[in-house]
């Protein structure tokens, strides 16, 4: 453009100086010249500005940040829920505490009853309506679940998901699409009202309004009134130019005509209603009324009531200046203003004015919570989306994320840590311990609850998912599952030597384990050997096996990283991550059916279409009757091994299974316990692996305890897969022996390494029972 | 070809391995067989409101072809029971629809894990493991299924 200029500019002047004609005939050329020139700069121009606006407006393909969804509870009769988990996730997903719960999103605890009115949610398989229910409980149960609008029981009812994170487009503008017809009527002459009152009727420039704003301006000696139509601040909007000079705003006017040229009103003001600042939240901007309404009322804009309407109409003129959780006062007399405005215009009676007016501003306390309580899982979602889709799209193409995270756990998963690290110190480990926690629904993978940090506001290295450190004897039970695969020759009873050991390494230096007491403990059981975590015995039980079976094992459980095959594996000089390890023993707890750890079940468009689905898929490993051997006796090691203090910080007496790990040094403390239906791994230790005091049961065990002495527990599930069976042995000698007889245990066997000896009073007892079987087959009398 | 093919539809055999999209495999080989097995003796668990619920939903889906929903409302009632057998085993059910022969197997699996391992259920979950195993091209593992399916109705389920 600006060449061009240059170039006609000498021509001009060239002629000019060459004219010799007459007045009237020299004034008539000169004014068609000058149209000319005026003619040929201004339509390129205008067809250039043509080009940008609607080019702008028709590609205008708004950036909408992911919004990422927890699990959705169920609720129904039997559910392992008590009322403060339920207001946790109530309020997790921004349901409001009320006396009278009378509107969607409000709830009401009273003792051992609550009262919740779902919103309406489009869950991935379908929308729900919005639903009233009462819930009863009987302790820490839901006993029974009932429509208040008809009395009805039902039951099953799944609650709206929170919404825990958005991941936003790179300029940090977060935005919900709204579509004209959705928005209250009010909102969109009100808006008019307020802001452009000619708005039905200019053709993108108001002269009117620029009249009457002049005047305005010059009877109060200040710009007090702005004339600028509802399709130049649009214009301003788009191209975010603040700057005012006169170039700007004869642009900014040519294209608000050109914009009202291309485009019918409706599209226009659909494009204002969704592009319009209107916050700002941390170092997102808000933009647009949809965004607007869930950031200060935590409402969709369709459910707005006219004070609200007025509120947010207001904020279009600085909604820092007039932000109403900031400028309350301010705020109020704006609304106040635009609700008079709204009466002044027939758009409210004077009556629906003075009761809006009557009321506060509604705004809630504080936006809903986003993203800071969550950000370590939402660093697992990302990282599990990343697989899948580029980063670009995830910040701006508005999907919607369906998740595992449940609220409730991830707030004692975080608590345990924190508090967990807290009380350490207090016992005299180190202030700047940190930690780790995840905790996963065994049966499904789902990852429930991810901790990264001990303080649940920073946000940097996630220990979790990053932090790889050496796990200690948390890889124990491996070499003891591989063990016990060889049934010919092994059971948990088998003796083994737990006595010195020296081994030479690849580079020619010799390794000799030492136990933790620093003894060795002779001949011992397998069972004795792994709930005691004895080290010598180990490493001469894993040399038995061979350490490349081990690594083998472990990749085959889903380690990826790789894995030394030397032999100080067997005693954990592996370096794995706080949720690999939640892999592993995933599939130990869940009795040899492995599943994939998972964050994310769907991911769907903003529209709804499903994008994405990741369904359960199980594998079983093989030889699973050796994994339910293992189970039973990592339930030994709570009961009677190195976690023998856990019942006790737990205050429960419920079956558990563990096991402890400690590194070198001190320098890792590990412990991984499951469940019936939870398995979590906990870890402690010093970021820069400086020796920290800490062992598996005196630091990582008390976090995980934190975290299940708050939820609810149910017993490891020890039942037995065809091929393995629990036989009554005599625990001394490993002997088979019969119930009641003296030292007689019960213990799970894989089939073919049972003992085949048997104590005298087992004898008798099976010829007892003999005798008694052909009585009943056989004899009238039993 | 011929004998392997023998066990299966002949609509089937004629064409390929695949069975024709509306082989209804799933009735004729699993429900039906594991229903006249049973004759009357049936051992289910307790049944829970609300996972009843979901494989009544499921089982709709089943019926009209959505195996999608089928399987996310499966999955809903397995995050409520995991160890219910008789979800397990629809889920197996619902994978032989879509012809995910491992997950079908992996499911009937795990469902005879868990399940009675006797009755009807336990004849369902071995005939699905054998018409699994018989797709997946493993034809004695299949027979072998076959068979502990008819022992599920004599055989006493094994003490814990």
């Amino acid at each position: 453009m600006a060449r061009q200029r240059k170039k006609k500019t000498p021509k001009k002047g060239r002629r000019k100086a060459a004219s010799t004609r007459r007045w009237p005939a020299r004034l008539w050329r000169v004014f068609l010249l000058l149209f000319g020139i005026a003619a040929g700069l201004l339509i390129p121009w205008v067809l250039y500005l043509d080009y940008q606006v609607t080019s702008e407006f028709e590609g205008r393909k708004w950036d909408l940040p992911s919004r990422v969804y927890a699990r959705a509870l169920e609720v129904y009769p039997g559910a392992l829920l008590t009322p403060p988990d339920l207001a946790v996730e109530l309020q997790a997903a921004g349901y409001h505490e009320a006396a009278q719960v009378s509107r969607p999103g409000q709830y009401r605890l009273a003792g051992d009853r609550a009262e919740v009115f779902r919103r309406a949610f489009r869950f991935q398989d379908g929308e729900v309506a919005p639903l009233h229910l009462r819930i009863r409980f009987a302790g820490q149960v839901v006993q029974s679940l009932a429509n208040v609008a008809n009395g009805e029981s039902l039951d099953l009812v799944r609650l709206e998901p929170a919404e825990i994170a958005s991941i936003y487009p790179l300029q940090k503008e977060d935005r919900t699409l709204v579509r004209i017809e959705e928005v209250p009527p009010l909102l969109v002459t009100g808006l008019q009202a307020v802001e452009d009152r000619n708005f039905k009727h200019h053709p993108g420039i108001d002269l009117h309004g620029i009249a009457r704003a002049a005047w305005a301006n010059l009877r109060a000696g200040r710009a007090v009134q702005g004339g600028s139509t509802l399709t130049q601040q649009l214009v301003k909007n788009f191209f975010l130019t603040q700057d005012r000079t006169v170039i700007r705003k004869v642009n900014e006017a040519l294209m608000a005509l050109l914009l009202e040229l291309n485009y019918d009103k409706a599209e226009i003001l659909e494009a204002y209603l969704n592009e319009v600042f209107l916050g700002q939240q941390g170092a997102y901007a808000v933009h647009g009324f949809g965004r607007a309404s869930e950031f200060y009322f935590d409402e969709p804009v369709a459910r707005l009531r006219p004070h609200q309407v007025a509120l947010l109409i207001g904020l279009v003129k600085g909604p820092s200046y007039y932000n109403p959780r900031r400028h309350p006062e301010r705020a109020r007399q704006r609304r106040d203003l635009v609700l008079a405005a709204f009466e002044e215009t027939g758009l409210l009676t004077p009556e629906q004015a003075r009761a809006a007016a009557a009321r506060g501003l509604g705004v809630t306390d504080s936006p809903r919570h986003r993203g800071s309580r969550y950000h370590a899982f939402v660093d697992l979602v990302q990282r599990q989306l990343a697989q899948v889709y580029a980063e670009e799209d995830l910040r701006t193409e508005g999907l919607r994320i369906f998740t595992t995270l449940s609220p409730s756990e991830q707030e004692k998963a975080q608590r345990a840590v924190t508090q967990g690290l807290d009380d350490l110190a207090q016992r005299g480990l180190p202030e700047t311990l940190q930690g780790a926690l995840v905790m996963a629904d065994i049966a499904s993978g789902e990852v429930r609850a991810l901790v990264g940090d001990r303080d649940a506001s920073r946000r940097g290295f996630n220990r979790a998912i990053h932090g790889r450190r050496q796990i200690g004897s948390v890889i124990k039970p491996l070499v003891y599952l591989l063990a016990l695969e060889h049934s010919d020759d092994y059971n948990l009873l088998t003796p083994i030597e737990d006595e010195p050991i020296t081994l030479r390494q690849p580079d020619g230096s010799t390794w000799s384990p030492d136990n933790y007491d620093g003894r060795s403990h002779g001949t011992v059981t397998l069972l004795e050997a792994l709930t005691r975590s004895y080290n010598q015995a180990t490493v001469r039980l894993g040399l038995n096996i061979g350490v490349s079976h081990l690594v083998n094992r472990l990749t085959q459980l889903g380690v990826s990283a790789e894995v030394d095959a030397v032999p100080s594996a067997f005693l954990g000089a592996v370096e794995l991550t706080p949720l690999e390890v939640t892999q592993i023993y995933q599939s130990i707890a869940g009795s040899g059916f492995s599943v994939p750890l998972r964050s994310v079940i769907a991911v769907e468009t903003a529209e709804g279409e499903e994008l994405m689905r990741y369904p359960l898929r199980m594998m079983p490993q093989p030889r699973r009757e050796a994994i339910s051997v293992l189970n039973y006796a990592l339930t030994r090691v709570v009961e009677d091994g190195t976690a023998r203090a856990l019942p006790g910080l737990l205050g429960k007496s419920v079956t558990l299974a563990g096991k402890t790990g400690t590194t070198n040094d001190r320098r890792d403390s590990w412990f991984v316990g499951y469940t019936r239906n939870r398995v979590a791994v906990a870890w402690v230790g010093e970021d820069d692996y400086s020796p920290a005091g800490v062992t598996g049961s005196n630091a990582a065990m008390r976090v995980w305890a934190r975290l299940f002495r708050d939820l609810p527990i149910e017993s490891v599930d020890l039942r037995v897969p065809d091929g393995a069976f629990y036989l009554w042995v005599d625990a001394a000698s490993g002997r088979l022996s019969a119930e009641g007889c003296p030292g007689a245990v019960q213990i799970p066997y894989v089939d073919g390494s049972e003992p085949r000896d048997m104590t005298a009073c087992g004898a008798t007892a099976l010829d007892r029972d003999k005798e008694s079987l052909w009585k009943k087959w056989f004899g009238k009398d039993d | 070809m011929v004998m392997a093919c023998a066990p299966l539809l002949l609509a089937a055999c004629a064409t390929s391995w695949e069975p024709a999209p509306d082989e209804p495999v799933v009735e004729t080989r699993v429900r039906q067989p594991a229903q006249q097995d049973s004759a009357g003796t049936q051992v289910y668990p307790l049944r829970n409101p609300a996972v009843m619920e979901l494989l009544t939903t499921a089982g709709a889906a089943e019926q009209r072809g959505d195996y999608e929903q089928a399987a996310a409302l499966l999955e809903r009632a397995l995050r409520i029971q995991p160890r219910n057998p008789e979800v397990l085993q629809q889920m197996a059910e619902v994978q032989l629809h879509v012809r995910d022969y491992q997950q079908a197997l992996n499911f009937a699996v795990r469902s005879y894990d868990v399940g009675p391992r006797v009755g009807e259920i336990c004849s369902r979950n071995w005939r699905t493991i054998s018409v699994a195993r018989e797709y997946l091209g493993d034809r004695s593992g299949a027979a072998e299924a076959e068979r502990r399916a008819g022992a599920c109705m004599s055989t006493k389920p094994p003490s814990l």
